[in-house]
């Protein structure tokens, strides 16, 4: 999880809204930013999978971190999603913005905050906290979001295709 | 290592590789032609081709190997040595050690090998068969089978021949890809017709190029979606009204059409290279039980997807080995007495019919006896004594797991695996097996595989708002239930009374874990009755929407765990629809 955030030079983000909090994703894992598609719901999932889309001929998982964080979604919000390329997955996350590319060098990282001070699991797929003047923003890992707990699809995945 | 090198190191093996594919037949082709002198000049070309280029990347050992094996041809060109069965023997041995070495070094650019063994073998080797067993016992690790009957090594051959192929297949993961089918239906020996290519090794290549599955898949992709976006634009009212437009649309179609037909044929090879290795198959367990069999081979220019075909070749090598130990008889003086030549035959025929590849292994063996299957099997304990079988269920008996027709377990069979593995490897291809058998004439087996596993005839079904696909091969019949004819039982649940049988009757929507957004009446809904399994069921559907061929899209890795779906298919509309296993779905939910 360290060598996540220790990098002599800047790193790019891409910084989106979830409700009223900001997150971001490494720039480099992000394929591109779509609008919020016609999605087929997928039986037996949790509720934040929101179900699978079609980009261009490849079908592709969709997932609503907001629900799975607990986190209201705007109302007024303008849904987008953003396909991310990560750990060979593809998948979408819906989004209620799309913000900035952030430049973030090792200073702008509040690492008390990452580690220790997370309520206990919850925030397993945050890897890092940073600080940009008065916006605060969270690193996201989409890959470990998607293989938490309530979903140990990966796990019986691989047990599968062993087979 | 630098890239450079491991580059260079890497391209070296692919091509070697391509070289390499039609050695084989080459040495058998000389086998039975021994005069062939196009051949051995090919295989010389060949090896010294090899021999230049393995040195000059680096790999020494491939280098010295191969130079030693040009030396030895060298000597049956120049007549020095005259070629003989062992001597064939000896050769496919060398090319044996030759492929282990290509595809160790694929998996590893540092692999060592050990030849010395037989290296000292043909440098030793004297064409007269008595100084050939001195030499093979002097390297007894490394021994040829022909002279002592069937031994490990020939059954490691066999083995490594049936492997040979697929080693590199998971490495390199690439479809030959054709400009022509005629280009595919030349021939070994054709080619020897045209004796002016001497001195222009392997011309070839130059009219093929070598493609990764994944580009052929992603340019089906994006095809796929030029469909759909064409069906869209042709439905827009500004096109319908006016008659220029609706004419280029109209034509964009017809062009997009031929252009999916012709991406989808990227992805189909040639049999030729699988129904090749049963050639040596045949000649390795022919030698290994001392049976003169002879392998006919029709149709290998027939094309199948290159996924199914990656799966044919285990089924295959048991399939044809089996009818070399099992069809054909042990008895020569019983096959003349029959009428029969004493040499076996067996037939490996490839040929479409109607939208599906089959495949024929026939040989002119004793037939099987429908009896001796049934009493085999009580006493090995698969069906108990008192169970009736027609003849046809009692041929159907080999293909159980445990079941074998031999009381020893030799090397080339009878542990009762091989055709347990011919069933479920077929089966898994959504293919199946028939057995069509005569006493006393010969057996043939005739496997039926669907073209490719990337497209399927799908029945197109409707649950609420959800649409989804259901593969029309599981699908028996569809029905709407005449009135009185579903059984409400609080134990059970709903039975459907259809003709003479009671069929359970289960709701798509609780299959998939969902409450009906509004409950229907049985009467207005259709009963789909699947075939799939021992134990057929029937499930209700709001609607049939309609059946299409569709293209497999596998879901990906995160929620392909999910057991009772076999993948996604994206539907005129351009949304992804889930593709049902019912069977599975079933099973999962605990009622079937």
């Amino acid at each position: 999880m360290n060598q996540q955030h220790q990098f002599e030079t800047s790193q790019r983000y891409l910084c989106f809204g979830l409700g009223a909090e900001e997150f971001a994703v490494p720039l480099l894992t992000v394929r591109e930013v779509v609008a919020m598609p016609e999605t087929t719901a997928m039986p037996f999932m949790p509720s934040y999978f929101v179900g699978i889309m079609n980009l261009r001929g490849m079908v592709i998982s969709v997932v609503d971190l907001r629900s799975k964080m607990q986190i209201k979604p705007k109302a007024d919000s303008e849904n987008a999603v953003v396909i991310v390329e990560d750990g060979g997955l593809t998948v979408g996350v819906v989004v209620d913005s799309v913000n900035s590319v952030l430049n973030v060098t090792e200073k702008d990282f509040a690492p008390n905050l990452t580690d220790d001070a997370a309520p206990k699991g919850k925030q397993s797929f945050v890897t890092g906290v940073c600080r940009k003047e008065d916006r605060l923003i969270l690193l996201l890992d989409i890959v470990k979001s998607l293989t938490g707990d309530d979903m140990s699809i990966i796990s019986r995945s691989s047990g599968k295709k062993a087979a | 290592m630098d890239d450079f090198e491991k580059e260079i190191k890497q391209g070296f093996l692919e091509e070697a590789t391509e070289l390499l594919s039609g050695t084989e037949q080459c040495f058998l082709t000389l086998e039975r032609d021994p005069s062939n002198k196009g051949e051995i000049e090919k295989l010389f070309r060949l090896a010294h081709n090899l021999k230049g280029s393995a040195k000059a990347v680096g790999f020494d050992e491939l280098g010295a190997f191969t130079h030693e094996l040009e030396t030895f041809l060298l000597k049956f060109k120049n007549g020095t040595f005259e070629l003989t069965a062992a001597s064939v023997t000896v050769l496919l041995e060398c090319n044996d050690h030759v492929n282990v070495m290509v595809a160790g070094l694929k998996e590893n650019l540092e692999a060592k090998f050990d030849s010395t063994a037989l290296i000292a073998k043909i440098q030793a080797y004297v064409p007269d068969a008595s100084a050939a067993m001195v030499a093979s016992t002097e390297t007894p690790e490394a021994a040829p089978a022909a002279v002592e009957g069937p031994s490990a090594a020939d059954i490691a051959a066999i083995e490594a021949a049936a492997h040979g192929g697929d080693v590199p297949a998971p490495v390199s993961n690439v479809v030959e890809m054709h400009p022509a089918p005629a280009a595919a239906a030349h021939t070994a020996p054709a080619e020897d017709k045209k004796p002016a290519a001497k001195g222009k090794p392997a011309a070839a290549p130059d009219e093929q190029i070598r493609v990764s599955l994944q580009r052929v898949e992603k340019l089906i992709n994006y095809v796929g979606e030029m469909v759909i976006l064409q069906t869209v634009l042709r439905a827009q009212p500004a096109v319908i009204e006016n008659g220029f437009l609706r004419k280029t649309v109209h034509q964009l179609g017809k062009v997009t059409k031929e252009v999916q037909d012709l991406s989808m044929s990227l992805r189909m090879v040639p049999l030729k290279q699988t129904f090749q290795k049963m050639q040596r198959i045949v000649r390795d367990t022919s030698a290994a039980l001392n049976k003169p069999v002879e392998i006919e081979i029709i149709g290998d220019h027939v094309e199948v997807d290159k996924t199914v075909l990656e799966q044919l070749g285990d089924p295959l090598v048991h399939l044809v080995r089996n009818a070399v130990d099992h069809g054909i008889e042990n008895d020569q003086v019983k096959r003349v007495d029959a009428g029969k030549d004493p040499k076996g035959h067996i037939w490996l025929k490839a040929y479409h019919q109607s939208g599906f590849l089959v495949i024929e292994v026939k040989d002119d063996g004793g037939g099987l006896d429908a009896q001796k299957l049934r009493n085999k099997a009580i006493e090995k304990g698969i069906i108990t004594a008192s169970k009736v079988l027609s003849d046809k269920e009692c041929h159907h008996l080999i293909f159980a797991p445990g079941f074998s027709t031999k009381t020893e377990v030799t090397e080339v069979s009878g542990r009762g695996v091989g055709m347990d593995v011919v069933r479920t490897n077929i089966e898994s291809m959504q293919g199946e097996v028939e057995i069509h058998t005569e006493l006393g004439k010969g057996t043939t087996f005739k496997v039926i595989l669907p073209l490719t596993l990337a497209i399927i005839d799908g029945m197109i079904v409707r649950s609420d708002e959800d649409r989804f696909v259901i593969p029309i091969s599981h699908v028996r019949e569809s029905l709407r239930p005449p009135p009185g004819t579903v059984k409400s039982t609080k134990e059970l649940g709903e039975i459907l009374l259809l003709r003479g049988e009671s069929l359970p009757l289960l709701r798509l929507s609780s299959l998939l874990g969902r409450k009906p957004k509004q409950p229907k009446n049985v009467d207005d809904m259709i009963a789909v009755v699947t075939s799939v399994g021992d134990r057929p069921f029937s499930v209700l559907v709001d609607d049939i929407i309609g059946q299409h061929e569709v293209v497999i899209k596998q879901l990906g890795d995160e929620i392909r765990g999910i057991r009772g779906f076999a993948g996604t298919a994206i539907l005129g509309d351009g949304r992804p629809s889930l593709i049902l296993e019912l069977s599975e779905l079933a099973k999962t939910r605990g009622v079937a």
